[in-house]
C-alpha cells in the first residue's frame, strides 16, 4: 500500500532545496511510527518519491510525495501521522492511500499552475504584455540545460496565462521532454514589455496529471 | 518591510540560505509576550558547526522548559552574509523569531576554541551591542562559557558575566537572578554583583589585574565592596541522571558537521592525559545509567526520525558498562534501522566486543589516536598506551572487516626530540605490517593508513600549562622530517598543517587580559572565522600584536616558572594547581600517572562533596 500526500511549503522554508527537503523526509517518515517500506541493500532508506521538484524561493500548495508502506493503514490515522512529523510550515492537505500498482506521481505530471505575484515599477507593463504573449504562435527563448543552451519555442509550452491586478496566474507544461519555469516566462515577458524582469513570488497552486482517457485532472483525483 | 521580509531578500545572494532560515522541525517556538526574560543563544561558528553542539542543544532545552523564559539560537553568519547584513542595516537576528540580538535580556555564548573569539567581537557588532562591557548601558547582558571560560581574560574587557563549569543549573541562576534585579530597578552594575554570588559565576569586571614589571601577573584581586569572590570555583552537576537531557532535537533540514542523535553517556575523564585540558575541566566522571540512556534514546528516535545515535563522551569506550549498553542498543534499535557508533575510540579499552556489536549495523574507518611515536613520549603525556595495545587494537580491526585507519598524533609536545617524530613513520610501517598479516582472504581489500599530525598547544588547567609551545621553525622542521620518512611508507596518507594558527591559538589559551586591545585591533582589520583556513590572516595577526606592543611569544614559547602566578589562578576548575604541577614535574620525568578509576590520584575533586566515587587519597596528595 501507498500514502500519497499532499503538501504545502509555506514562506518560511521556500529556502529548501530539492535535496534537503528530500533528506528531511528520510527523517520524517521515521517520525511518523507508520510501517514504512525500505529498500533493500546496504543502505536502506525509506521507499518514497517526491511529483515534482520545487525550485529554491518558491512556495507551494501542490507538493505530492508518495510514500511506500509495508503494511495496510488506514487514511486517517496516516494523515494524523505525517501531521504529526512535519512541522508547520510544510502543512499535510490532503492524503490519499492507493495500492502498490497505482502509477507514480511522477510519471502522472503533465502541468503545473501557479501564482505569480509581481514587485517594483515594472510589474504592471510585464502584466501588460501577457495578451500579445498569448496573440503569438512563437516565441523564441534560449533554455538552459544540462548541456548547454539550446533554442527553443516558448509559446507552446505556455497553456494559459491571466493576468490579476498583483501579477497573473499561469498554467504550464511540465514533462520531461517540455516544460517552461515561471521565472524563464517572466523574463520573456518583460522582454517584450522592454523592461528588467521584476522581483517575483511564485506560488505553486496545482499539478495536473493526465487520465486513462488522455484528460487532465488535479494530480491527486487520478 | 519587515525585518524578516528584509532578512529573506538576502537570502537568493548568500550560499546555503537554510543557516538563517529556521523553522526546523522542534525548534522551539513560543509567545514572546507569555515570557519574562528572553535568552539569545549565540554559537560563535556557522550554523552547520553550531547545530552539531552537544552543550548547546542541553542549554537550549533546559531553558525553554521553563515557562518564564524562550531561548532562541544564533550562529555566526558566513562572511557573505556578514557582509550583505552591513550593507543592508540589518542586525543580527535569532533564527526562531527574527528579532535583533540586541532587543534581548541575556546574550549566552558559548566558547568551544580559542579561534572563534573574533566572531564574537564581529557578532556584537552585527548586533549593534557597544564591544566594551563598559561602555553597554542597555541590551542584553553578555554570559560566556564552555571550555574556555576557564582562561577568559582576553575576553575580559567584552563579557559581562563568565559561567564556569556544567551550565544546566547556573545557566538557570542567571536567568532567576535576572528577573530579581529587573524587579528591583536597581542600576545595570548590581546585575553583575548579584551574579558574582551565584555558584560558578565569575564578573571579570569585579576583579583588579595587577602585574610584575617582567609582564607576568602578580595578582588577581576583586575590587573592593564588590562582594565577588577571591577564588571562583567551577559549578557542578554531581548526578547527571538527575538533570534532564533534552527529549527532542532540532532537526535541521540542509546538512550539518554531525546529523545524528548525540547521547551524552557520561561526562568527565579519569585518564589523566597531560596535554588534555577536556580531561581536566570535565573531571569527575559522571556515568548517566544504561536504563536512563536507553529510555533517553528511545524518546529521541521516535522525536528525531534519526537513524543514527552516537554515544558521545571524552572517551566512550570507557564507559563500565559499555557491552551492555551496545548489545541493547543494538537490540532494540537494529530492527528500526538505527545504526550505533562510538566516536574519540581509544586504542587500549576492550574493543573487539562492542566492536563486533556496533559492526552489525554499522562500518566505519577505525580511529585511533596514540598522540606520540614513542613510548618514552606517550609516557611523558600519560597517554597510558602501549605499542602493542595498538597493534592488537589494530589487528582485531583488520580480522574483523576494517581496512581504514586513522592514527591522530601531536607535534611539538614537552621533551620531544627528532627520534620521537620519527617514531609516528615507525608506528605506521608497523600497521601496515598489521594488515598483511591478516590472511588475504579474511581481510577487506584496499588498506588506507591516514596519519594526521596537528600542532600541540598548551592550555591551561592542564599539567602543560607550564609547557612553552615549540617554537615555528623547530615544527616546520619536523614536519618535513616525518613527511620524508612517512614518503617511505606505501599506503599512507600523511596531513598536517602550518603551525601559524596553532601559535595564535597558544597566545589565547594562556593570554591575559591586556590581549583583548590585540583581539579588536586584528578584528577590526578584518580577521574573522580564524579557525578556518581560508579565512585566517596569520600576517594580520602579527601586525595586531606588533601594533599594540604585545609580544605574542611572551604567551606562547616561554617557558613558565613553577611559581609564575597565571591569570586563570583565580578561577578553580576542580582541579588543584598542586595536583597539576606534582603533573608536569612526573611528566619530566617521564612518570606515568594511573587511571584514577584505579584509586584516586589527588586530583583536588574530593573537594566536591559527593563528586567522586573513589576512596579518600593521602593527606599529602590533597
Amino acid at each position: 500500500m501507498r500514502a500519497l500526500i499532499r503538501f504545502g511549503k509555506q514562506p518560511r522554508l521556500r529556502f529548501i532545496s530539492h535535496l534537503d527537503l528530500q533528506r528531511f523526509f528520510q527523517r520524517a517518515v521515521n517520525r511518523t511510527g507508520l510501517p514504512i517500506a525500505y529498500t533493500q541493500g546496504f543502505n536502506p532508506h525509506p521507499v518514497m518519491s517526491f511529483g515534482s521538484a520545487l525550485a529554491l524561493g518558491w512556495t507551494s500548495e501542490y507538493e505530492v510525495i508518495d510514500i511506500k508502506l509495508s503494511a495496510p493503514m488506514g487514511r486517517k490515522r496516516t494523515e494524523d501521522a505525517v501531521r504529526a512529523a512535519l512541522p508547520e510550515d510544510l502543512p499535510v492537505l490532503e492524503v490519499r492511500m492507493v495500492d502498490d500498482k497505482h502509477p507514480a506521481p511522477m510519471a502522472q505530471v503533465r502541468q503545473a499552475e501557479y501564482r505569480i505575484e509581481l514587485m517594483g515599477e515594472s510589474a504592471p507593463a510585464v502584466i501588460d504584455s501577457i495578451d500579445d504573449f498569448m496573440k503569438r504562435d512563437t516565441v523564441t527563448a534560449v533554455k538552459k540545460t544540462k548541456s548547454g543552451e539550446k533554442e527553443i519555442n516558448a509559446r507552446p509550452l505556455v497553456i494559459d496565462l491571466k493576468p490579476d491586478p498583483n501579477g497573473f496566474t499561469a498554467r504550464l507544461m511540465l514533462t520531461e521532454r517540455d516544460s517552461i519555469k515561471p521565472d524563464l516566462l517572466i523574463a520573456l515577458l518583460s522582454d517584450m514589455a522592454g523592461v528588467e524582469p521584476p522581483e517575483a513570488r511564485i506560488h505553486r497552486t496545482l499539478l495536473l496529471g493526465e487520465d486513462p482517457e488522455g484528460s487532465l485532472r488535479p494530480l491527486m483525483e487520478l | 518591510m519587515t525585518l524578516s521580509d528584509r532578512i529573506e531578500k538576502l537570502f537568493m545572494s548568500v550560499q546555503k540560505p537554510v543557516r538563517y532560515m529556521g523553522g526546523e522541525f522542534n525548534a522551539v517556538m513560543k509567545d514572546p509576550a507569555s515570557v519574562d526574560v528572553r535568552y539569545a543563544f549565540l554559537f560563535p561558528d556557522t550554523y552547520e558547526v553550531g547545530m552539531s553542539h552537544l552543550g548547546m542543544k542541553i542549554l537550549y532545552h533546559a531553558i525553554n522548559r521553563r515557562e518564564d523564559a524562550w531561548c532562541e539560537r544564533v550562529f555566526s553568519p558566513w562572511v557573505d552574509m556578514a557582509d550583505l547584513m552591513r550593507q543592508n542595516d540589518i542586525p543580527l537576528f535569532s533564527l526562531e523569531s527574527r528579532t535583533p540580538i540586541a532587543e534581548f535580556d541575556l546574550l549566552g555564548i558559548t566558547l568551544q576554541y580559542e579561534m572563534s573569539f573574533t566572531n564574537i567581537l564581529e557578532a556584537l557588532d552585527l548586533a549593534g551591542i557597544p564591544l566594551l562591557q563598559a561602555d553597554r548601558k542597555e541590551g542584553p547582558f553578555v554570559i560566556c562559557g564552555g571550555p574556555c571560560a576557564f582562561n577568559p581574560e582576553p575576553l575580559a574587557p567584552f563579557v559581562d558575566l563568565i559561567a564556569l563549569g556544567d551550565g544546566e543549573e547556573e545557566t538557570l541562576q542567571t536567568i532567576d537572578v535576572y528577573k530579581k534585579w529587573k524587579a528591583s530597578g536597581l542600576p545595570r552594575e548590581e546585575y553583575l554583583k548579584m551574579a558574582a554570588q551565584i555558584p560558578g559565576i565569575y564578573v571579570p569586571s569585579l576583579y583588579d589585574v595587577n602585574y610584575n614589571p617582567d609582564g607576568t601577573v602578580a595578582a588577581v584581586t576583586p575590587k573592593p565592596g564588590s562582594g565577588a569572590p577571591e577564588v571562583v570555583r567551577k559549578a557542578m552537576v554531581t548526578d547527571l541522571d538527575a538533570v534532564q537531557y533534552p527529549e527532542k532535537l532540532i532537526v535541521p533540514y540542509g546538512e550539518i558537521v554531525h546529523n545524528r542523535i548525540m547521547l551524552e553517556i557520561f561526562r568527565g575523564c579519569t585518564r589523566g592525559c597531560r596535554f588534555c585540558q577536556a580531561g581536566m575541566i570535565y573531571r569527575p566522571i559522571r556515568e548517566r545509567s544504561v536504563d536512563h540512556l536507553m529510555e533517553m534514546a528511545e524518546k529521541l528516535v521516535s522525536s528525531t526520525g534519526y537513524d543514527e545515535i552516537s554515544l558521545m563522551s571524552l572517551s566512550s569506550g570507557d564507559y563500565s558498562c559499555l557491552p551492555e549498553l551496545a548489545h541493547n542498543m543494538v537490540e532494540r534499535f537494529s530492527a528500526k534501522r538505527v545504526k550505533i557508533s562510538l566516536p574519540s575510540q581509544r586504542i587500549d579499552t576492550v574493543l573487539t566486543d562492542t566492536l563486533k556489536e556496533t559492526q552489525k549495523v554499522r562500518k566505519t574507518a577505525l580511529t585511533l589516536a596514540p598522540e606520540a611515536g614513542t613510548q618514552r613520549l606517550r609516557d611523558v603525556i600519560n597517554k597510558g598506551v602501549t605499542e602493542a595495545d595498538l597493534i592488537r587494537s589494530v589487528t582485531d580491526a583488520f580480522e574483523q572487516g576494517w581496512s581504514a585507519v586513522k592514527l591522530y598524533f601531536m607535534l611539538g609536545l614537552p621533551t620531544e626530540t627528532d627520534e620521537d617524530v620519527l617514531g609516528i613513520a615507525d608506528l605506521a610501517e608497523k600497521v601496515r605490517r598489521c594488515y598483511f598479516s591478516v590472511p588475504k582472504e579474511k581481510r577487506a581489500p584496499g588498506l588506507r593508513i591516514t596519519v594526521s599530525c596537528s600542532v600541540f598547544v598548551p592550555k591551561n588547567d592542564t599539567p602543560f600549562q607550564w609547557a612553552p609551545q615549540l617554537d615555528y621553525d623547530t615544527v616546520v622542521h619536523r614536519q618535513q622530517l616525518l613527511r620524508q620518512a612517512l614518503n617511505r611508507v606505501k599506503g599512507v596518507d600523511f596531513k598536517y598543517h602550518a603551525p601559524d594558527v596553532s601559535y595564535i591559538e597558544a597566545v589565547f589559551a594562556r593570554g591575559d587580559r591586556r590581549l583583548g586591545e590585540a583581539m579588536e585591533l586584528a578584528w577590526r582589520r578584518g580577521c574573522r572565522f580564524d579557525g578556518w583556513s581560508d579565512q585566517f590572516r596569520y600576517d594580520v595577526w602579527l601586525k595586531a600584536f606588533e601594533d599594540t606592543g604585545l609580544d605574542p611569544d611572551f604567551y606562547a614559547t616561554r617557558p613558565r616558572p613553577v611559581d609564575e602566578v597565571f591569570p586563570w589562578d583565580h578561577l578553580d576548575c576542580g582541579v588543584t594547581k598542586k595536583y597539576l604541577l606534582r603533573e608536569w614535574e612526573k611528566a619530566q620525568r617521564a612518570e606515568c600517572t594511573h587511571d584514577c578509576r584505579k584509586g584516586c590520584t589527588g586530583c583536588g575533586m574530593k573537594r566536591y562533596p559527593g563528586a567522586c566515587a573513589g576512596k579518600t587519597p593521602p593527606e599529602d596528595m590533597q
